[in-house]
């Protein structure tokens, strides 16, 4: 479904990525582990169109189409969806106004027909209950004011509603308590499926307790290092990243 | 020097004119004309070196022109254009006025209570009331506009309420200017005139349909009486051929209520000054506004609230959204007085850029001489978040549904202010009409 070869990207004179390639099949979690700075966060970025970043190198297809060639809202269209690991405050824009706008946006480029206001409430409601959200949040400005925790829920919600092909989380699980963490995991299984795959980007191997990963990357260096199965996680939570990194190990 | 020839032209015009403006059998009129046109000869046609004009340069605008005082007798589709536009007429007092002339026709007044009145000036010139306070509260000194106003005005709205009378439907004034072919100009003045703890709800709407340039020119003057409420709206809709001159000038007795609120997007280029003092104790003024500007449009707002008495309040929340090469000034001024103790006031003014080439001048002052204040002001210039952009653009909105988006989220709060029924649905479409075609 997602292949990625020989991806480079750098910001402004910096190379970030250094030739990623992955392959990701319907239905797949991956994860992507690293160190700070090693180009986890980029990836998530460059696969979402974000501005900024150049293209150096590489191809990413989505089901055989060229993504990198693609606006952000036509990724989007094409079933990407990227939780922020900061989402972003939008103050005057009313949440279930966003909410209906982007599902009305995706279906409409899929020549489907846009929900009007009784039946898109009723769906989101739906969604709603899950993540254990309050039917007053629909009523709030998009993520102003809103607590880490409502945020990432928020995000969750979102792709919930828009039912991506491919969710990518980015250090989803940084700022959450344990209880979030769990609410926010629960939503993301929820919408596991054999058409639907995920990346989820992470530095600690906790969040990967509850969201299972089928494969684990390490990327360092803006390089995938090595590949494992989910046990390659609980080894780089007792080992830290050093051993494969090459650096000193801090005792 | 075209400045000094515009400025003869005007003169010369009026001993053509003098003969045929309303008013002739009101002496007092007469007399205020010649003063006002002795005050215009004095001061001329503002410049930039005039703080009140550093950004709003008419000698390369307004001065360039040259327009007709014979207006075109013309009519106008009114009332299916304010349904289109999406006001229930039906439930408002509609007074209409084309090229500076009111029209009966077009006109349709409900019935009103014993001790309201609701006409056009030009028919109440000998009416006491209108002869106490026209010229009275917008002075003609130093103001080259209101000066020019006072001679060549032609009508007007006028309304008058008797103590604790209430105006229940708003009256809605629609001043259209229409032309074919030559550059036309309309002066016009209204009064507003509320007696103790009356009640009204005025709208004024400038709108054009022009092939040749023109040029209004409006002078409003609001008397608020103890413990009386005006709900003031004006609506500056003119054509992109428009040049749009108006002030508003209140003044408050105590315990008054007065509300001026400005939605303007159009015209080539727009000045309004919305002033009020707040001459008693207890008086409240809340001023808003919302200006749109685009391809070169110029759009200057200039208000002043002066604070002549304790225990006043004022709010005042201005917003801006320019596009294009557009340019927007907004220049508001509070002045507390030594004697305004327990003044609380409060100023905002923020403005959004869509362009490198959009340009803002944005000047809040503050001058306060009495110790016991609240007072506060803030301005803030900025463009659409980025952030925000890609965060909608993710989510599958267009990149320029997502700007409209962004754009109503920061202008929109002016119309969510608004809550008047008749307007509401109005300005929200006027916003949102604006964004599409930008």
């Amino acid at each position: 479904m997602l292949v990625i070869k020989g991806l480079k990207a750098r910001v402004e004179d910096k190379q970030i990525l250094n030739g990623i390639d992955l392959t990701i099949n319907p239905g797949e979690v991956h994860a992507i582990m690293g160190p700070n700075g090693s180009g986890k966060s980029t990836l998530a970025h460059v696969l979402s169109g974000r501005p900024g970043y150049e293209i150096t190198g590489g191809s990413v297809t989505l089901d055989g189409k060229d993504l990198l060639a693609l606006s952000p809202e036509d990724r989007a269209r094409a079933g990407v969806f990227l939780a922020f690991q900061y989402p972003v405050e939008i103050p005057g824009v009313n949440n279930t106004y966003f909410l209906k706008a982007a599902l009305n946006a995706v279906r409409k480029s899929k020549g489907e027909e846009e929900l009007d206001a009784m039946d898109f409430l009723e769906l989101v409601k739906a969604k709603l209950k899950p993540l254990k959200m309050d039917e007053s949040m629909l009523q709030r400005a998009v993520n102003e004011g809103f607590s880490g925790g409502e945020k990432k829920k928020n995000e969750i919600l979102q792709m919930a509603v828009l039912e991506p092909k491919l969710g990518i989380l980015d250090e989803t699980d940084s700022g959450l308590d344990i209880d979030a963490l769990k609410v926010v995991a629960d939503g993301v299984n929820a919408l596991r499926g054999k058409n639907r795959s995920f990346l989820v980007v992470t530095h600690y191997q906790r969040l990967l307790d509850y969201i299972v990963p089928d494969q684990v990357h390490v990327l360092a260096g803006g390089k995938i290092i090595k590949t494992g199965g989910k046990e390659l996680a609980l080894e780089l939570e007792e080992k830290g990243y050093g051993w494969l990194t090459g650096e000193k190990v801090n005792a | 020097m075209s400045t000094l020839t515009t400025q003869d032209l005007y003169l010369s015009s009026f001993s053509q004119l003098q003969a045929k403006l309303p008013g002739q059998d009101a002496a007092w009129l007469k007399t205020l004309r010649l003063q006002a046109l002795e005050q215009f000869k004095q001061t001329g046609f503002p410049t930039d070196e005039l703080e009140s004009w550093k950004y709003t340069n008419l000698s390369l605008s307004l001065l360039k022109e040259s327009f007709t005082f014979d207006a075109p007798a013309s009519t106008t589709a009114v009332a299916a254009q304010l349904k289109k536009a999406g006001f229930d007429t039906e439930k408002a007092h509609l007074m209409v006025f084309v090229n500076g002339q009111f029209s009966k026709e077009l006109s349709s007044l409900k019935t009103l209570a014993k001790g309201v009145a609701v006409q056009n000036i030009a028919s109440a010139l000998t009416n006491e009331t209108v002869k106490a306070f026209v010229g009275k509260i917008a002075l003609s000194e130093n103001r080259a506009f209101t000066a020019l106003n006072a001679a060549f005005f032609t009508d007007g709205l006028f309304i008058q309420l008797e103590a604790g009378k209430v105006l229940d439907a708003p009256v809605h004034v629609v001043y259209v200017s229409t032309n074919a072919g030559q550059a036309t100009q309309s002066h016009l003045r209204n009064l507003l005139v509320l007696a103790n703890d009356s009640k009204a709800n005025v709208i004024e709407h400038y709108w054009g349909e022009n092939v040749s340039a023109y040029f209004t020119n409006v002078v409003t003057e609001a008397a608020l009486a103890k413990g009386s409420t005006l709900e003031h709206m004006k609506i500056g809709q003119e054509d992109i051929k428009g040049y749009h001159i108006g002030s508003l000038i209140a003044q408050q007795e105590e315990g008054s209520h007065f509300t001026a609120r400005l939605f303007s997007v159009g015209g080539a280029l727009t000045r309004n000054d919305i002033e009020t003092t707040l001459g008693q104790k207890k008086a409240e003024c809340v001023m808003e506004g919302l200006y749109l500007a685009k391809d070169k449009q110029h759009v200057d707002t200039r208000t002043f609230i002066d604070h002549l008495s304790p225990n006043c309040n004022s709010t005042e929340v201005f917003k801006g959204v320019i596009d294009d090469q557009a340019v927007g000034v907004f220049d508001g001024r509070i002045l507390v007085r030594e004697n305004a103790q327990k003044t609380d006031a409060r100023q905002s003014n923020k403005n959004l850029l869509l362009t490198k080439e959009a340009k803002v001048y944005s000047k809040p002052q503050l001058q306060i001489y009495a110790d016991d204040v609240k007072c506060s002001h803030g301005s803030s210039t900025g463009q659409i978040d980025d952030e925000a952009l890609f965060y909608l653009q993710s989510r599958g909105i267009s990149r320029e549904e997502a700007k409209k988006v962004l754009v109503y989220a920061f202008a929109g709060e002016m119309v969510e202010k608004i809550e008047s029924a008749y307007l509401k649905p109005a300005l929200k479409k006027l916003v949102d009409g604006w964004m599409e075609v930008s």
